[in-house]
């Protein structure tokens, strides 16, 4: 079938123009292009939008990836401290701390060997540094140290109310 | 003993002042009260002080100690250990203060710290060996006593959505329950000896103000705990109190006590009239104006009369004796 090229110029009520190109089928009426002219625009813009928004979305994902992975890793990279110290001073002292408490500092250590640093979408990781979390609390509150991760989302701030 | 026949009351025996903001809390030392050692119990308050009260031979009570100085904010609940020698008191400052008493002196043994915000309750399990706590952090804390006053964190039980309001262990068993604001009922658990603890049951059916008072049994008696979910719904008393209800309490006999913001204190019984299948209660009597704000706790001794304790957002603590209407104790 023979194709013809035709470059459209349409004047609408306001005496606005638009330039639609397009390559049809001579069989077809030729006003079918003028007819689809605001799909044909939408998809235009569509596919421009798209591809705008590809790059910048890329940006700035790696901009909220760079943040996240950071803080993330900061916080892995205290316990991961935290625990190496621990286990310095069992070595020193085996006594210096109960049973449970070397229980935990074991349990999180595996916890922290679990974490799925390669894979950051693996849904495991939420729930690997909530358990952390707890177990760094709770090691903490029996060795009764105020250490704080300052990084640390707190459950809730003072409440003045009182009940 | 049959309540069902002749007429009770609830007997004002004294009005104790001394606190200098509400009252939130009481509770009876254990064993006292009976076989001739005078009855001795807690208040705590909003002024930052627990204060011990005993009950000398004219069968009044009056302030034997102010614990001070300790907590930086309100005292919202006590507990005493299950032998009396411990008291534990729970605080907005978010500290746990445990009290060894020895003779009439009290002293700070230990202080507990974990939770991130204001502790609201504190209960110790039968064996005085663990020891749990709850607030507004949404967390429960297990510690459990070692000697030397030790306390090792056990384990921080995360689940609830809400501010936690109550926890109380049941008193055969190791099961630890706990209520909060976001309308449930927890029941928690241990796996075995491995310190980890997990929700077996929630029960959920109702709402925290909806000024009822509902009644859970585990009327299966099932032996394995952990693998079924034992506690079934079976009674509700509606329609006592138009404001919310703070504090319940069973007493030896089985007499339900109830305070709520209405400043009064009812008192049930079980009904053995009724045919239907399961417990039903019905009131015994109500005390309007019990208080003249807010009843916040109410707590039967356990010894041999029938004294309850009240504590009231008014500041004072009232002790109250069951009796027969012609004045006759029971």
């Amino acid at each position: 079938m023979q194709q013809n090229h035709y470059d459209i110029l349409i004047f609408d009520g306001l005496g606005e123009v638009s330039m639609s190109s397009q390559t049809v089928n001579t069989v077809e009426d030729i006003f079918d292009s003028s007819l689809n002219l605001e799909d044909t625009h939408y998809k235009e813009g569509y596919s421009e939008g798209y591809t705008d928004g590809l790059s910048s979305g890329k940006d700035e994902g790696n901009q909220v990836g760079l943040k996240t992975g950071f803080e993330v890793g900061e916080e892995l990279g205290f316990y991961r401290g935290c625990i190496e110290v621990w286990n310095a001073a069992i070595l020193v002292e085996p006594t210096c701390f109960s049973s449970r408490v070397q229980k935990n500092i074991k349990q999180m250590d595996e916890l922290l060997r679990k974490y799925p640093f390669p894979d950051p979408e693996n849904e495991s990781a939420t729930d690997t540094i909530d358990s952390l979390r707890l177990k760094f609390r709770t090691i903490s509150a029996t060795l009764n140290i105020r250490l704080e991760y300052d990084g640390y989302p707190k459950a809730s701030t003072i409440d003045k109310s009182g009940f | 003993m049959n309540f069902a026949d002749g007429e009770f009351e609830l007997k004002e025996i004294q009005k104790l002042e001394g606190h200098t903001d509400r009252v939130w809390s009481v509770a009876w030392k254990p064993a006292t009260g009976i076989n001739g050692v005078p009855a001795v119990f807690a208040s705590c308050s909003g002024d930052k002080t627990v204060r011990i009260w005993e009950q000398d031979s004219t069968g009044s009570f009056h302030c034997q100690a102010v614990l001070d100085e300790t907590h930086t904010r309100t005292v919202r609940s006590c507990a005493w250990s299950p032998t009396g020698k411990f008291l534990a008191t729970a605080s907005f400052d978010a500290t746990t203060a445990v009290w060894e008493n020895v003779g009439v002196d009290f002293e700070c043994v230990s202080t507990l710290e974990g939770h991130d915000n204001e502790v609201k309750s504190v209960s110790w399990n039968k064996e005085g060996s663990l020891l749990a706590t709850c607030g507004r952090d949404k967390s429960v804390w297990i510690w459990e006593v070692l000697p030397g006053n030790e306390f090792d964190c056990v384990s921080v039980l995360q689940g609830h959505t809400q501010d936690v309001k109550m926890v109380q262990w049941n008193p055969s068993m190791d099961a630890l329950f706990s209520c909060s604001y976001d309308n449930t009922i927890k029941v928690w658990v241990e796996d075995g000896d491995s310190d980890d603890w997990h929700c077996i049951q929630t029960l959920g059916e109702s709402n925290s103000d909806d000024l009822t008072i509902k009644i859970w049994s585990d009327i299966d008696k099932s032996q394995d705990w952990h693998k079924n979910a034992p506690w079934k719904h079976v009674c509700t008393l509606s329609g006592y109190h138009d404001r919310t209800i703070f504090s319940i309490h069973w007493s030896r006999e089985g007499i339900i006590a109830s305070g709520a913001a209405d400043n009064a204190i009812c008192l049930f019984v079980e009904n053995n009239d009724n045919e239907v299948d399961g417990p039903t209660y019905k009131l015994l009597l109500k005390k309007e104006k019990a208080h003249e704000m807010d009843v916040n706790c109410v707590q039967w001794n356990s010894g041999d009369r029938r004294l309850l304790a009240s504590a009231s957002d008014d500041g004072t603590v009232k002790i109250w004796e069951l009796v027969r209407l012609s004045g006759q104790k029971l």
